[in-house]
């Protein structure tokens, strides 16, 4: 499993022993909405799906939490980003199911129906 | 091999335009996703962990096909998600095969009878379904972590069968695969009737829920030795014959990542199908700013290390194929004789 699972709730604290580039490649790997504190004052949430270091401006890029976008804001303008949404690769799924799995072999009874996971997405 | 002759000689017409133009770095297959949203949540799939907002989100056909006609492979394969919970699928289908593409829409098939019956599609030299299977009856069900998958899927395709439609199987195997059992599931696939089967080594996603069956590379030649080294002649595999050889440890092959580039509501997906590590705005851009030196084996790349899958590798086994004298020669004589 990822360290997605310590992300959950994070709210960094940019500073000499957390660059905010570091911060940005966690909320690039994570699987769930994050939070944008940008140094208006102002927030953006949603899902960011990619950035670039290495372009001579520096950016990222998010479909907010209505899935408009994608919405580029440069690295200068964000203060800190804080990891607000559920970590979706968090696997609960696949562990209900195989409690479920589990259950039903140690009942010795047909699981036929009890373990399906939920459908994705919506 | 179990290709139908127009389409091998499509791909190898296309490659051979490819060398003669001095392409080093060329597509061979689209992977297409229109959506990441499933009816299904797989132990080993790490391809659709979003929040609820990119699950909802859509490519426009309009998008596709400009993906399509952007990178010109002649063969677009459409993965997920699922694709048949795309609005769109049918008309998507439609004006790919118009454009002589071959497509292969990559399908759970449980909504594959219910579409059928709606009239979404049409039966063409060009599309065949290609429907997820990672085994018999009591594997595929654990592997999609929901029984009565194999029984919808199999009702499936008997119905596309029945209509005419081509129809092909991909399986990817896990730690724990069972040769005997496997090679059951190819007895009972070509018993259906299907056209082909593809077979292929799950990739290590670091985002699927179950990371304990993951194949490593030795591990999954013993495994692919065991199942093929005496195949019956009358398996039809659908994909290079090389590829197969490859998984069974007989070739040695390098990656080729932009060979199946993928195109998805992020855009295109650096480097493969598999890794995500940033996304770029259009194919050109894809190619010429990937630093792909970072990416395959050769690379010490640890995410590349056992990776083994057809997305990587077919291309190269198929570049092989035409690139030299020995590798034409392997793949006709594997194609004739019926043996890897």
């Amino acid at each position: 499993m990822t360290d997605g699972a310590i992300l959950e709730g994070w709210i960094p604290e940019i500073g000499p022993r957390l660059s905010l580039a570091e911060v940005v490649e966690k909320a690039f790997d994570y699987r769930g909405n994050v939070t944008l504190i940008l140094n208006d004052g102002s927030e953006t949430e949603g899902y960011l799906f990619n950035r670039n270091a290495d372009a001579p401006v520096p950016f990222v890029q998010l479909f907010d939490v209505n899935g408009a976008g994608p919405h580029t804001i440069s690295y200068r303008e964000i203060r800190t980003i804080r990891f607000t949404g559920r970590d979706t690769a968090a696997g609960n799924s696949y562990a209900a199911w195989l409690r479920a799995k589990e259950a039903a072999k140690a009942a010795d009874r047909p699981e036929k129906g009890s373990g399906s996971t939920p459908p994705r997405g919506v | 091999m179990s290709l139908p002759v127009s389409q091998m000689w499509a791909v190898a017409s296309y490659v051979v335009r490819q060398k003669l133009a001095g392409r080093k770095r060329y597509p061979l297959v689209l992977m297409l996703e229109p959506l990441f949203r499933c009816n299904l949540a797989c132990a080993g799939c790490g391809k659709i962990q979003y929040p609820a907002q990119i699950l909802r989100k859509n490519l426009t056909v309009e998008q596709c096909l400009a993906a399509a006609d952007e990178c010109g492979t002649p063969v677009v394969s459409i993965p997920g998600g699922e694709p048949l919970m795309y609005p769109d699928i049918g008309r998507l289908v439609k004006e790919l095969v118009a454009r002589r593409k071959y497509v292969y829409l990559c399908t759970n098939a449980i909504l594959l009878k219910e579409k059928l019956e709606a009239g979404l599609f049409t039966p063409s030299k060009y599309f065949s379904f290609s429907v997820h299977l990672d085994g018999l009856q009591d594997e595929h069900d654990q592997a999609v972590c929901r029984d009565g998958v194999y029984v919808q899927a199999v009702e499936g395709i008997k119905e596309a069968l029945r209509r005419g439609f081509r129809v092909t199987t991909n399986s990817t195997l896990f730690d724990g695969a069972s040769p005997l059992r496997m090679r059951e599931f190819f007895d009972e696939m070509m018993d259906l009737g299907v056209e082909g089967m593809m077979i292929s080594p799950g990739y290590s996603y670091s985002k699927a829920p179950d990371q304990e069956h993951f194949l490593r590379t030795q591990r999954a030649h013993d495994l692919f030795s065991r199942i093929l080294s005496n195949p019956k002649r009358r398996w039809r595999f659908n994909q290079s014959p090389l590829f197969l050889q490859f998984l069974m440890g007989k070739q040695e092959f390098e990656c080729t990542p932009w060979g199946n580039p993928t195109y998805n509501v992020f855009g295109w997906q650096r480097p493969c199908y598999l890794l995500q590590e940033g996304y770029a705005a259009t194919f050109q851009e894809l190619l010429e700013t990937t630093r792909w030196e970072n990416y395959g084996k050769r690379s010490g790349n640890e995410k590349c290390r056992d990776c083994m899958v057809h997305c990587g590798y077919e291309p190269t086994a198929v570049n092989h194929t035409f690139g030299s004298w020995r590798g034409f020669r392997d793949t006709v004589a594997a194609t004739v004789s019926g043996r890897f």
